[in-house]
């Protein structure tokens, strides 16, 4: 299966996107500011948010399985 | 959820590490000196712009040197304190420099009571025009740096470029040894099948080694913000950066292997000794192959690791804890995987033996 793949790629790519995103608009003069403090806070949410897509994927497994059993039942 | 006191531990470590790791202060340091350069025999401004410095809360108590070597130093000869944030210093240079180098780089040391002692390694520049080291000795009033002190309450170095996102020590790297436990646990779970044959460890394994591509593909995101704006790119096509990359598609490969067996017998197998293998190619892709040319990556070629300068005793109180908080948050995630599959296979034998 390909998904596995495509789906880490995705995931990847989805994380950076509102980093880059920032960028566009003076973002290093903002990420700068404060000592760099905003990189830190950057990690943090990009830490959380991937831990919460991981959730989400493995939410999703297990919700396919409850309705295989609940059909088959 | 029997049994759950180290998931409790692991979360608890995270948040240690987060309020801890997020509220101490670095220390105090220099972030900027202009000007830079400066003739000999002149009398010369420093402006100085102090990081976390509480300037005005010990003005007459400041010192400040201007060190050339490890003898070698001259002493202001007037501290003018314009704000919490900002110095002037003056410093009348002689007019020959002990040394024989046309252009010789000086450190900037400010001294307080209140912040402690914070340099600026060889940010100021003297040029002198003619060579003259027995003039240079004999003129130079060498003042000893002494009683040097130390910023009285618990904080983290304060290092140039860095700034606060030494703190990404906590969040950035945990994740590499906690993915490195979790691929070490899949490798073990892999040897331990081709042992005994029984699904569960295959199973084991698959959840490891997917948890383990989780905390990489987050470490490559968050290694990239904080290259970002350290290096001054996401991805500078870095040995270590590459190489991790490499490391993380053979890991991901070890799913589309799996998904291309349909016998189970034979897919855990087949990617019991891929997984063997996969993690006996990471050691050298992440450790060793980075180690041999030049890198921008701390611990690679020619540029050491956080040692005893960055990673002080302070910083480790919290690095270490969090390790052990992502890997054990790791592993209740890969329980979690695990849960689910079994579940799933033990529900298909059942629908099988109808």
């Amino acid at each position: 299966m390909l998904k596995a793949t495509k789906k880490a790629f995705t995931t990847f790519t989805l994380l950076l996107l509102p980093f880059t995103l920032l960028l566009a608009q003076e973002e290093t003069d903002f990420m700068r500011s404060m000592g760099k403090m905003y990189v830190v806070v950057a990690v943090i949410v990009a830490i959380f948010i991937g831990i919460v897509i991981y959730l989400v994927t493995l939410d999703r497994k297990i919700s396919k399985l409850e309705d295989q059993i609940i059909e088959n039942d | 959820m029997k049994n759950a006191w180290w998931k409790i531990i692991g979360v608890l470590l995270i948040i240690y590490s987060l309020i801890v790791g997020l509220l101490t202060p670095l220390r105090t340091g220099i972030s900027d000196a202009s000007p830079t350069s400066f003739k000999t025999g002149e009398t010369i401004e420093i402006n100085v712009q102090g990081y976390n410095s509480f300037y005005t809360k010990s003005s007459n108590e400041l010192r400040a040197w201007l060190k050339m070597d490890s003898v070698n130093a001259l002493t202001a000869n007037n501290i003018e304190v314009l704000d919490d944030r900002n110095l002037s210093l003056t410093f009348i240079l002689p007019a020959y420099l002990p040394t024989s180098h046309k252009v010789q780089d000086f450190t900037l040391i400010v001294d307080s009571p209140k912040d402690g002692a914070a340099i600026l390694p060889g940010g100021i520049f003297v040029t002198q025009d003619s060579i003259d080291v027995a003039s240079g000795d004999s003129l130079w009033v060498n003042a000893e740096i002494t009683n040097l002190h130390e910023k009285e309450t618990i904080n983290f170095p304060y290092r140039n470029i860095l700034y606060e996102t030494i703190r990404n020590l906590y969040y950035h790297v945990p994740l590499w040894f906690a993915m490195f436990i979790l691929f070490i646990t899949a490798m073990v779970k892999s040897i331990f099948y081709l042992r005994s044959f029984n699904p569960v460890h295959d199973q084991k394994a698959a959840a490891f080694t997917s948890v383990g591509i989780l905390y990489g593909i987050l470490g490559l995101v968050t290694g990239a913000i904080w290259a970002k704006n350290t290096w001054g790119a996401y991805w500078s096509w870095d040995v270590k950066q590459n190489m991790t990359a490499v490391g993380m598609l053979i890991y991901a490969a070890y799913f589309v292997l799996r998904a291309s067996f349909e016998d189970p017998e034979k897919r855990a197998r087949i990617s019991a000794v891929y997984n063997i293998f996969a993690f006996a190619t990471l050691i050298p892709l992440l450790y060793v192959v980075p180690k041999l040319t030049d890198s921008l990556h701390p611990g690679a070629g020619g540029n050491i690791a956080f040692g005893s300068q960055d990673l002080d005793n302070t910083m480790r109180m919290v690095f270490y804890p969090a390790i052990i908080g992502w890997a054990l948050f790791g592993t209740w995630l890969a329980t979690l995987v695990f849960k689910i599959t079994s579940l799933k296979e033990r529900w298909l034998d059942q629908q099988d033996g109808f």
